[in-house]
């Protein structure tokens, strides 16, 4: 069946079956997260069981949806864009499938390890030592093959997508390698070689570069390449592009430290995390002005295609948590914001809004392209997953919000006799209506997913004429 | 009547037929329009947090504040509802040239406040604070407002249905970052000079 789709000139299998473990993942990762949001609900919904419980299944839901929907989504369009724009195959199609394959079984033990309850405690980073390095090697080996493509470009010049790919991949090597050291015990069982406020230090410096060069670098590479293919433009502004790329990767590295305001950070660590991130929002910006105004000229292509709505809407919504998040690194309102809903609301709209919304849309570029086909099977199913998508997506963050801020102002609220006024538990009771109304815009996102899935196999299996392109052709 | 609250809540595709046939100086009239209707809101509210109270969770009796200090709470309330519909009927103008029309920024301004007013009007709910009716009702008339812009940009900028989305779009980004600041100044003020002081 693989072989009546290979491309003559470029390793499509490798992006094929990315993009459909893609869509995969995104459904279990976002299920998850729908099944813990109604732990959240109705607690009985653990069962009882320890593999059940929100502290082993939180852990699952982060991983699968950033490194396995994500993960595969990066890269899916980085191993095609990469090979489009240098107008070349991958170096090795041997070592592109041992990037696939290794990716997944670290996916795989992943999701066996958590639920176990074997974990490092470190956030993002909970897989023990065996599979950390694990996934050292198959991100080396994902190294070669995209620079290696590179190098024997028949281009002379290099896409600016590339660069934020290869930031990204690089970026991420270093992190994961930094942040994972540690002493094993057992096979299962590792101690950080970090010890106290270092450990936590280095913690969010690799937490908070995985959102800014897992979740923003790799996605602006998307960006950068699908945004002009899509709306069939030339970028705004070439130049600006190179600029926000430097000034992203030379701020970024610095605004770890505003995860741990109020902590035994030194202070000083605290304020200058605080004004990095401040600084950030101007190539974040940079970004998101040079997207859309890109689209802003394809406004008659919107008619046909809801995949550029896709586009556009992630863009607003990578405008809107890249002024939010400085905004909540500012210590004065992080006094408030942090350890509340606030802070899960601003992750969700930055997840869902952007990179999940980004990601779709390249995934509906990519599988016709990589079935041989003209179009997706259905356009139409593609606009009602795109609207599911935002109500999901406000939804979500709406009452995130106003849980947080709820919860913000409950925990400092003082009686005159300086007692406070509420227990801990009666913030809880407070927020059950914003989780509830999570759950619900949750579960219409995560059913969007489903009926993605249903468009990708009916644009794979059905074998129509008018929709199939000839090989030579293409 | 162009300025109909009760048009833009029940036939809001006249309300802004009408509006479409307006040139672009003939405008500034309609400033008052917010400033009268983000009276209902404040004033509901300020009876809300006086009179009525709210208790949140299974908390035992009214929570109220003092008038003084709803007073000056209430009246940052007005000036921000004011200064955000400011803000975004400024950001319609400038954005106007970027998707091929002129907008001045009366009309801007104007444009916004009639988008608003399905939350001018839900803001009377505050006179009983209740915390999931006012959720519920509040994402209902912020949706109302959302569909107002984006069917009205189209047609009083007189651009195709499909620019007007990409315009409205780009409108409704700069509100959220606009509610963003909203927040977080709230969050700031609490601390310097706006703490809200209850009666016991």
């Amino acid at each position: 069946m693989t072989s009546t789709y290979d491309h003559p000139v470029y390793n499509y299998k490798v992006v094929r079956q990315f993009t459909v473990m893609t869509v995969v993942w995104g459904i279990v990762g976002m299920f998850v997260g729908v099944l813990i949001a109604a732990q959240l609900v109705w607690p009985a919904l653990n069962f009882d069981l320890p593999w059940l419980s929100f502290g082993r299944l939180r852990p699952l839901h982060t991983n699968a949806v950033i490194f396995a929907f994500g993960g595969c989504a990066l890269f899916a369009s980085s191993l095609f864009v990469v090979q489009r724009t240098c107008q070349t195959r991958l170096i090795s199609d041997k070592l592109a499938s041992a990037v696939f394959w290794g990716w997944q079984l670290v996916i795989v033990l992943a999701a066996i390890s958590l639920p176990l309850g074997y974990t490092t405690s470190k956030e993002y980073a909970e897989l023990e030592w065996p599979i950390d390095i694990l996934i050292t090697i198959v991100w080396v080996a994902y190294a070669i093959v995209f620079f290696g493509t590179i190098t024997k470009r028949k281009t002379s010049h290099i896409y600016v997508a590339n660069w934020f790919f290869g930031a990204f991949i690089i970026t991420v090597a270093v992190l994961h390698i930094i942040n994972s050291l540690a002493i094993p015990v057992t096979l299962t069982k590792s101690y950080s070689i970090y010890a106290g406020a270092v450990d936590a230090m280095v913690q969010w410096w690799y937490g908070h570069n995985a959102v800014g060069f897992f979740l923003t670098a790799g996605f602006l590479g998307i960006m950068y390449y699908f945004v002009p293919k899509q709306a069939e433009r030339p970028i705004y502004s070439y130049r600006l592009s190179i600029v926000h790329f430097w000034a992203l990767i030379a701020v970024y590295i610095w605004a770890g430290p505003h995860h741990l305001h109020y902590t035994a950070l030194p202070d000083w660590a605290q304020s200058l995390g605080m004004v990095m991130s401040l600084i950030l929002l101007a190539p974040s910006w940079g970004g998101m002005i040079n997207g859309m105004m890109t689209l802003s000229g394809a406004w008659h292509k919107l008619r046909t295609d809801p995949i550029l709505r896709f586009l556009v809407v992630s863009l607003s919504f990578y405008g809107m948590s890249t002024f939010e998040g400085p905004m909540m690194s500012i210590k004065t309102v992080n006094a408030l914001s942090h350890y509340t809903d606030w802070t899960i609301g601003h992750v969700h709209s930055g997840a869902l809004g952007w990179v999940a919304m980004v990601s779709i849309g390249c995934i509906y570029h990519l599988i016709p392209i990589m079935f041989n086909r003209k179009k997706m099977y259905s356009i139409p199913m593609i606009n009602v997953h795109f609207w599911m998508s935002t109500i999901g997506t406000v939804l979500y963050i709406a009452s995130m919000w106003v849980n947080g801020i709820i919860q913000g102002l409950m925990w400092r609220a003082y009686n005159s006799d300086n007692s406070l006024s509420y227990s801990f538990v009666q913030s809880v009771e407070a927020s059950y209506p914003g989780y509830f109304i999570r759950f619900i815009g949750g579960a219409i996102f995560a059913a969007g997913m489903l009926l993605m899935a249903w468009n990708l196999w009916l644009t794979a299996t059905t074998e129509n004429s008018s929709n199939s392109m000839e090989v030579a052709k293409a | 009547m162009i300025a109909n609250p009760i048009g833009f809540l029940f036939y809001p595709d006249r309300q802004w037929q009408l509006t479409s046939s307006l040139d672009n100086k003939h405008f500034s009239r309609f400033l008052l329009y917010p400033v009268i209707l983000a009276f209902i809101p404040s004033i509901a509210w300020f009876y809300g947090t006086t009179v009525s109270g709210w208790g949140i969770g299974s908390t035992e009796g009214a929570t109220r504040l003092t008038p003084e200090s709803a007073f000056k709470l209430i009246a940052a309330f007005y000036v921000t509802m004011l200064i955000s519909v400011a803000a975004v009927g400024y950001a319609i103008s400038w954005m106007a040239k970027t998707y091929g029309v002129e907008a001045s920024i009366s009309k801007g301004i104007s444009v916004s406040a009639f988008a608003a007013t399905p939350l001018f009007v839900m803001g009377f709910v505050g006179v009983y604070p209740l915390l999931w009716l006012d959720l519920i009702l509040g994402i209902f008339a912020l949706c109302w407002s959302v569909y107002l812009l984006y069917t009205g940009i189209p047609v009083v900028m007189h651009i195709p249905k499909e620019q007007g989305f990409l315009y409205t779009s780009a409108v409704i980004a700069v509100c959220s970052v606009i509610l963003m600041s909203i927040m977080g100044g709230s969050v700031i003020l609490w601390d310097n000079g706006f703490m809200p002081i209850f009666t016991d």
